[in-house]
């Protein structure tokens, strides 16, 4: 098996699309294409990830749509991925397994979703189709309503406080506003989303205990990587990035089923793989996106991806550990809850960023000293499929 | 319209196990017979949601987990205006959505 180095990134704009959905999905490829510094033509396979198109876009086999509207038919082979909302980073490690098998050199992996085609009921209504049909959907199951009862447990089992998720949406907003791409540039303060007068004005109910500021936006937006084998990634215009881990691990599709409702036995299973994969552990992060859609995913999901203690994620987060400039800032580019979550291509958007941020090309929202480790946890469902990732710069 | 709501009791070592998978979860067994989900039980967790999908023309649904006497975990609609954790309910089974113009049956939890 051959190591897999990403050596092309791009992405497009997060929020409300200004494009078809197929549109946007070439704007990400092209960025990575030009970043890479190679022409089109090369590419021997498309990875695409999506997780709405035939439901909001009336669009199906989208990575033939891709293929056709760049021209990159006959010679490249390409399949659409689709994995709820981990769709992104599984499209990512099929392309790296069919470039470390050495079947492909080069891999465009593609991420690209746009929801705000349809309104917000429709598409509230599509992310809750990963509920469990008979136990959980036909109650009126939503993805808030899981993160909202997983919440009340949390929060009771371990003493985390309404003010603990407001430092998290708090942290990602103002990390978000220094991204351009980010959906959301808004920073937002404790008094104007929990203690002032007007914050629950400003910050209904979504599911209790979670609000409005605690819930990702429904975003458009696209994201790609160019993969090649390892010995071939200095033949590219930038610093390469290799993916040292992957892991990937599943759970009981409804909540109810877990032993304990409140691990998050898929994420800590493939956080384990991928670091046993790329032989370091947690401590040698330096730079984490973690799946936010919900604030308190980002405190449960540092726990058991190793880099805090159970119960003990929101204590490292109040003392600021998490911010950029902290000991590992998670989520610097806004995470979900600002860069936004174009549901299946949330994954591949993970791994742009931390690459940029392995590059030293993160701009505004670097993190300092030159991380040379990232990680990534894509959350599909509510945690019933999870993939991880380790990125590590140079080869 | 169904108006139970069921368990999966396996054949072969009585395991009873909900929502029903393909293999018992504790022998692998195959054949399962139909337990009604019915009774008392203990809330262990709930959330008032106003984010709904479609189907629903109400401002919101109270949704809770119950830890069923019975020996099973299930989801379902409360019935209840302030619910606590930990407080005890009772199961019954009445219409929970309506799915292309047909009431669909589920499990509805009251308090005790």
């Amino acid at each position: 098996m051959r190591d897999v180095a990403i050596v092309g990134v791009g992405s497009t704009q997060f929020g409300r699309a200004q494009w078809s959905l197929l549109k946007m999905m070439c704007e990400a490829s092209h960025d990575a294409i030009v970043d890479a510094g190679i022409g089109e033509k090369k590419i021997d396979a498309v990875y695409v990830a999506n997780m709405g198109g035939s439901r909001n876009n009336r669009m199906a086999g989208l990575s033939s749509a891709l293929v056709d509207r760049m021209n990159l038919y006959p010679h490249t082979v390409s399949e659409t991925i689709e994995n709820g909302p981990a769709s992104g980073a599984s499209a990512i490690k099929h392309g790296m397994h069919s470039v470390a098998s050495g079947h492909c050199d080069l891999v465009l992996v593609c991420g690209g979703e746009r929801m705000q085609e349809v309104n917000n009921f429709e598409a509230t209504e599509f992310v809750s189709y990963l509920s469990h049909r008979y136990a959980e959907y036909v109650y009126g199951v939503t993805l808030p309503s899981l993160a909202g009862m997983f919440t009340r447990l949390y929060m009771e089992r371990y003493g985390l406080e309404p003010r603990h998720l407001a430092m998290v949406a708090i942290k990602n907003h103002e990390n978000g506003a220094k991204n351009r791409k980010a959906h959301l540039r808004i920073p937002v303060t404790m008094e104007g989303i929990l203690t002032g007068p007007d914050a629950l004005n400003n910050n209904p109910w979504i599911a209790e205990p979670l609000r409005f500021f605690d819930c990702c936006p429904v975003s458009d937006g696209a994201s790609a990587v160019l993969l090649a084998p390892a010995e071939m990634a200095k033949q590219f215009a930038k610093t390469p990035v290799l993916i040292a881990g992957m892991g990937q691990a599943t759970d009981s599709q409804a909540v109810q089923d877990r032993p304990d409702p409140t691990e998050l036995t898929a994420v800590r299973m493939a956080a384990e793989r991928a670091f046993a994969m790329a032989k370091l552990a947690p401590k040698d992060i330096h730079v984490a996106e973690l799946h936010d859609a919900f604030t308190i995913l980002e405190i449960a999901e540092s726990e058991e991806c190793g880099f805090f203690k159970k119960g003990e994620g929101h204590k490292a987060l109040e003392r600021g550990e998490t911010k950029i400039g902290g000991k590992l800032p998670i989520n610097p580019s806004g995470g979900l809850k600002a860069r936004g979550h174009p549901v299946g291509n949330t994954g591949v958007s993970q791994v742009v960023e931390l690459a940029l941020q392995l590059r030293g090309e993160a701009g505004d929202y670097q993190v300092p000293n030159q991380p040379k480790h990232g990680f990534a946890v894509n959350f599909g469902g509510f945690g019933n499929n999870v993939v991880a990732t380790v990125l590590k710069r140079g080869v | 319209m169904a108006r139970t709501v069921e368990a999966a009791k396996c054949a072969n070592c009585g395991k009873l196990s909900y929502p029903r998978h393909y293999y018992c979860p504790a022998c692998h067994g195959t054949k399962f017979e139909p337990v009604p989900i019915e009774g008392e039980g203990r809330l262990i967790t709930w959330t008032r949601v106003y984010a709904l999908p479609l189907d629903y023309a109400v401002r919101y649904t109270t949704l809770g987990i119950v830890e069923l006497d019975m020996g099973v975990r299930a989801t379902g609609q409360l019935d209840i205006a302030e619910p606590k954790t930990g407080q005890r309910v009772r199961a019954r089974v009445g219409t929970v959505r309506e799915i292309n113009g047909k009431d669909v049956a589920g499990l509805i939890f009251g308090a005790v």
